[in-house]
């Protein structure tokens, strides 16, 4: 067994947060690049942000609430996805109307997010199935497509669909999840 | 860190991006640029990688920038992208073959640095540090570089607490057999 040596660590530790400099050559070359990029939109979450209802949710911000989040998917069962007849057209082909079902027990308001509503919290609030129940769910019209998306509990706690494929997302942020509604 | 001469704060710079003005994202990539360089160099230990890693990070940031749903902890949300990319630029490095391979049975025989490569204390720390796994390297960073709470690393990097305690540990381990033996050759 070797000889515990804490020094030796403490000295790597301390020559590591030793400041590095990265070539400044790097910041012409990342401009380049996002030129031919899209630019990025304020929509969904961050415009509620932006316009002062702000949503405060934060990858490591959401930490804090990493204990109750975790509280709230253990008993998250079940988040149905069940099509129902339904009229209307979004996007490419016809939509239908579909409905998104999630336990939460400690949560007192619930909103649907996703690709289909820009992320915006206040356009598809979920309600109550029962007045004492912890089943919320809400309709959506969706055309054929492939969408993420999420529940978004008090406002602050974000819930993937434990029944639906997680999204997988090159992009660091919160969990959610994919549907893909087919053609017919 | 970074440029002192920015006075806007990261909310006010994201805003600005996200409201059209791309410029604005040059301060950003200017004031986390060292910062951030500083875990990819020593989690790809060199600087071509660190700066692959580094720019995809960055141009990853942007196009997501909306989905940062904390402006004012923009840094803390890239360092995120950053730890996946520096997976990515590992493994593609790894591929390439300019890191070591790392499971225990070469750490344990790996063949020590010669007097002139490790005359300088950095070259014995970056040859002990590529020495180790990728995971137990980036769990030692992410902990001692860069001082964060486990639940904090859980976050960024997707694993459990006690595996990333149980990898912090082997890293310290792993570090102090390397080097001691280093001291003694």
């Amino acid at each position: 067994m070797f000889e515990d040596r804490p020094d030796i660590v403490e000295r790597v530790v301390s020559y590591l947060k030793r400041p590095v400099r990265i070539d400044a050559a790097l910041d012409r070359r990342v401009m380049e690049e996002i030129a031919s990029v899209a630019p990025p939109r304020a929509r969904g979450l961050l415009t509620a942000w932006l316009t002062g209802r702000r949503i405060a949710v934060s990858p490591l911000g959401a930490l804090a609430a990493a204990a109750g989040l975790a509280a709230i998917v253990v008993v998250a069962y079940r988040g149905a996805l069940s099509e129902r007849a339904g009229a209307g057209a979004t996007g490419e082909g016809v939509a239908r109307q579909y409905s998104f079902v999630v336990r939460a027990p400690q949560a007192t308001r619930v909103s649907l997010v996703g690709d289909f509503n820009d992320w915006d919290a206040a356009r598809t609030p979920m309600r109550r199935v029962g007045a004492e129940s912890a089943v919320w769910t809400t309709a959506v019209p969706l055309a054929p497509g492939r969408y993420r998306y999420a529940f978004l509990a008090d406002g602050s706690r974000w819930l993937a669909d434990p029944a639906a494929p997680l999204a997988r997302d090159e992009e660091f942020g919160p969990p959610s999840s994919v549907v893909t509604v087919g053609g017919s | 860190m970074g440029i002192d001469s920015v006075e806007t704060g990261d909310a006010g710079l994201v805003r600005r991006v996200l409201a059209g003005d791309a410029r604005a994202y040059a301060a950003l990539v200017a004031r986390y640029r060292n910062r951030l360089g500083r875990y990819a160099f020593h989690m790809l230990g060199n600087a071509e990688d660190a700066e692959e890693a580094l720019q995809d990070a960055f141009v990853r940031g942007y196009r997501s920038l909306h989905r940062c749903n904390g402006p004012e902890r923009f840094g803390a949300w890239l360092y995120g992208i950053l730890v996946n990319c520096c997976r990515t630029t590992g493994a593609r490095a790894a591929r390439r073959g300019r890191v070591f391979l790392h499971d225990d049975a070469v750490v344990s025989a790996a063949a020590l640095p010669g007097p002139a490569e490790r005359a300088e204390w950095e070259d014995l720390v970056r040859w002990a540090l590529a020495r180790l796994a990728p995971e137990c390297r980036e769990a030692f960073l992410l902990k001692h570089l860069e001082d964060l709470e486990y639940g904090e690393m859980a976050r960024l990097t997707g694993a459990g607490i006690s595996a990333l305690k149980m990898r912090v540990k082997r890293a310290r381990e792993q570090l102090q057999v390397l080097l001691k033996e280093a001291e003694r050759v």
